[in-house]
């Protein structure tokens, strides 16, 4: 029974009491998005975006030029450039913040499904995205509307800054629309075109999935709504500016994607994104994410079938959804162990073993742009790459997997033994005896003497602390 | 334009008259130990952008912002990336030859669904859990011997046990003595996976290069494909080839993720001890090609046909080798793409059955499900 508090969240730290009822423990975490429990700073995305700015601009337009014909000096005041502009701190600290809600948050099953749904929408690896805005996208956009509806979910993200420039549609231009017609494009020779990166990934990755039998003539169709959906282009803002819609790279006319008529301009979007959401398929896309996620590689029509359910009967309304996937979730606990993540595993590390983990959060705040980071600070980030899973560096937009074998290779599970070892580096001195290894394995296994018997094979603590994280019974919850 | 579609099945060699006779049928030998070496790129490679074909109007007028400025020659029909320079130097010495106008069977245009139909060689997305080069493994009972030079285990090779991949960790791995504790465990509790997966990493040695750059795997790799009882497989990826924007011309996004490519041929061919690269064949993979004209933002959208690069003793000589489809609007997939003339799932049975010395027919019809495969080994490769 004592996997659910890792299945559904990242198990219990040396001083939380053992829930008496598991479940309502876990549904009662499901209604609000509290605040984050993060005491240090925090950075709305359009302070962080500013940052971006001066990076992009600062690099494009000024030091570019000015130093044209000095390559090392070029090199020199551009790395300058990213310190001043905080580019390899920001990443270190939404991290920091992401684990601690993990870890000290009062609402870990929350935060596991944040987790989820950031990795749904993922912002994959591009430009300086992971850099100053993938962390308060996930914060902003995804994690604030866990108790809205998957439609405004959806929404939000699809004209959110992060997703706009991850997915190329300011680019998208309609044949037909306003600028089309401009002088400077006959000039130029860069006739108006869509681009159809956005649209396919609307329909594949984030509502109806390819099971819908969506058609090419579908995409180009969501492109042509989504025409004018981009980033306000400035000279002094260049790519930075707040996502609007520009009526002149809309594409007049009405549309039709699978079969519904849509109408030409601004409110396209949403609705065509209200019937993607109540398409069949999407809640049947959703429900198998879940499961996967939380239950099996292999979710069967069972299980999915009281989410799909939920689904319906409260319009996507997210702490629904999320309560009947968890209600599912301990209904087959005994009977199904998910193999844990690469960073769920080690968050649940750092929770039941107590570490150093996240950094201070005054260490955080000390720090001064301008310099380089210190490597302390810049560990979150880097720990992250190492174990092959960072939450903003995903490959594709198709964000990371959650099907066990692809986190099964010599090379993953070397990290395992790797982290499961160096983990311990960052535990407290206090803890640094054989007691309280004794309290956390009784306070998150059912068995607890058969795993002191296995740990205890060791007479190092670093030895148990490697044998215990990775003890097949911890990999899976 | 000088080409026209089927007669072109071999263009001029510029360079096959001066190295004429070099290595012809002098490494075929079967008691040799073959490797196989699949790249994939990531993304859809664009095959006109790495082999631009020469002197079509129409096909210069579509990309205007991104016709590359300079090219390296390659036949009298295409022009070689010069992003593409080791590649070059290969195809001097009778060592690489390409494949153009070739496509897996997918003409859906998503990343994901394409990549999983290149790694698992079937027709529906996610529904083969196994690699097509897992499978020819298997048949050819090549166990433990599929090496793959990135952090996960990728599809394409999945369907053998025991493979290993390599991806240096920054860090110590514990003593023998604590992964048989936990070996054990595993034991106890089934899971087998987990199990050989431990047993691969106590039995493996690597030079600790410190580096993961492709360049760097490449020499790793290189040094164990040349050794009798080192791998027979080994794949790599290069990531990065979606350019939607800025894909630039003979410097760019697209020449970058070349350049990449490029560097594994180079770094196997700096390791592999010659007698070892004769006896090797490197083939790319990838999910599509990309659209004939560019966009707006000077890029390229996902498209269809695109080239299979190969390099290696066991090509058969310099040549591109196509049935080229034409690049007037009616003779495009879908009035856009570039088509594919030969389904490139032929070209990796073929290089299967050269590789592991397996019967062409048992390939196709275990590996690839008795699909309609062309046997291309006689005209690609170099066979016993």
């Amino acid at each position: 029974m004592k996997s659910f508090f890792r299945k559904v969240g990242f198990g219990l730290g040396p001083n939380e009491e053992i829930p008496s009822d598991p479940l309502n423990w876990a549904l009662n975490q499901l209604d609000e998005v509290p605040e984050l429990s993060w005491q240090g700073k925090i950075y709305s995305e359009k302070e962080l975006r500013k940052y971006y700015r001066d990076w992009v601009y600062g690099d494009r337009e000024k030091l570019r030029i000015k130093y044209k014909n000095d390559k090392t000096l070029y090199r020199l005041k551009k790395d300058q450039l990213r310190h001043d502009t905080g580019q390899k701190f920001w990443e270190s600290l939404e991290i920091s913040i992401r684990h601690n809600e993990a870890i000290n948050g009062t609402h870990p099953v929350l935060t596991k499904l944040w987790y989820f749904w950031g990795n749904h929408f993922a912002i994959s690896e591009k430009d300086f995205l992971a850099n100053y805005s993938t962390g308060p996208y996930h914060r902003e956009t995804i994690r604030a509307n866990l108790n809205q509806t998957f439609e405004k979910l959806v929404y939000d993200a699809t004209v959110s800054w992060a997703m706009i420039h991850h997915l190329d549609n300011s680019e998208s231009a309609g044949e037909k629309s306003k600028t089309a017609r401009e002088e400077w494009r006959r000039r130029k020779k860069r006739p108006a075109s869509i681009n159809e990166n956005h649209a396919r990934e609307l329909l594949e990755l984030h509502t109806v999935s390819p099971k819908a039998g969506y058609t090419q003539d579908d995409v180009i169709q969501l492109a042509y709504i989504m025409t004018g959906w981009q980033q306000k282009w400035s000279k002094s803002l260049l790519e930075t500016g707040n996502v609007w819609f520009n009526h002149e790279y809309h594409q007049p006319g009405k549309k039709i994607v699978l079969g519904t008529e849509y109408k030409s301009g601004k409110k396209g979007l949403a609705a065509v994104i209200k019937d993607l959401v109540n398409h069949p398929n999407c809640r049947d896309f959703i429900a198998t994410k879940l499961c996967r996620y939380l239950i099996t590689d292999e979710p069967t029509k069972a299980m999915k079938e009281p989410i799909i359910k939920a689904f319906k009967k409260s319009d996507g309304f997210l702490p629904e959804v999320h309560k009947a996937a968890i209600k599912v979730a301990f209904d087959y606990n005994d009977k199904f162990r998910k193999f844990q993540t690469p960073e769920n595993w080690f968050v649940q590390v750092a929770k039941i073993s107590d570490l150093e983990w996240p950094i201070d959060p005054k260490v955080m705040d000390e720090y001064k742009l301008g310099f380089e980071p210190s490597k302390q600070r810049r560990l979150p980030e880097q720990l992250l790459r190492e174990l092959g899973h960072h939450p903003y560096r995903a490959k594709q937009p198709n964000g990371w997997s959650d099907n066990s074998e692809d986190w099964l290779s010599p090379e993953l599970l070397i990290r395992r033994l790797v982290y499961g070892n160096r983990s311990y580096a960052y535990s407290k001195t206090k803890n640094n005896n054989v007691e309280f290894y004794e309290k956390i394995v009784s306070k998150n296994f059912d068995n607890p003497e058969k795993i002191l018997r296995y740990i205890n094979k060791k007479d190092q603590l670093y030895d148990k602390q490697t044998l215990l994280f990775n003890h097949p019974e911890f990999l899976k919850a | 334009m000088k080409i026209n579609r089927r007669n072109f099945l071999k263009t001029t060699v510029f360079t096959s008259l001066y190295f004429a006779g070099f290595g012809v049928n002098s490494f075929a030998n079967s008691s040799k130990k073959k490797n196989l070496v699949v790249i994939m790129l990531r993304g859809g490679m664009d095959g006109l952008c790495a082999m631009p074909i020469k002197g079509d109007e129409g096909f210069e007028k579509l990309r205007s912002k991104i016709n590359l400025d300079k090219t390296l020659p390659l036949t009298t029909d295409f022009d070689l990336h010069p992003a593409l320079d080791d590649f070059k130097r290969l195809w001097d010495q009778n060592l690489a030859s390409a494949v153009h106008a070739t496509s897996i069977p997918y003409t859906g245009r998503s990343h994901f669904d394409g990549q999983n139909l290149m790694e698992s060689g079937g027709r529906i997305p996610y529904e083969i859990k196994t690699g097509w080069l897992g499978r020819g493994m298997k048949l050819a009972n090549l166990t433990g011997e599929g090496l793959a030079l990135s952090l996960p285990m990728p599809l394409l090779i999945r369907g053998v046990p025991m493979n290993d991949n390599y991806y240096p960790v920054k860090g110590i791995i514990p003593k023998t003595e604590i992964i048989d504790i936990i070996n054990d465990a595993y034991k106890e509790y089934g899971e087998d996976h987990l199990s050989t997966t431990l047993e691969i990493i106590k039995k493996r040695e690597f030079k600790s290069y410190s580096s993961r750059e492709n360049h760097s795997l490449a020499m790793n790799a290189g040094e164990k494909l040349s050794k009798a009882n080192g791998p027979r497989v080994a794949v790599f990826e290069v990531d990065g080839f979606d350019t939607h924007a800025a894909q630039g011309s003979t410097n760019g996004a697209h020449a970058d993720c070349l350049r990449e490519f490029d560097n594994i041929l180079k770094g196997l061919k700096q390791t592999m001890d010659k007698e070892a690269f004769n006896n090797t064949l490197i083939v790319t993979l990838t999910e599509f090609g990309r659209t004939i004209k560019q966009n707006s933002s000077n890029g390229t959208e996902h498209g269809y046909g695109t080239a299979v690069l190969m390099a290696g003793g066991l090509v058969k000589k310099a040549q591109v080798y196509s049935d080229w489809p034409g690049l007037k609007r009616k003779e495009m997939f879908e009035g856009r793409d570039l088509n594919s003339t030969i389904d490139a799932r032929s070209i990796y049975a073929s290089a299967m059955s050269t590789v592991f010395e397996l019967d062409f027919k048992r390939i196709q019809k275990d590996v690839f499900w008795g699909e309609d495969l062309q046997n291309l080994s006689d005209k690609l490769f170099k066979t016993v």
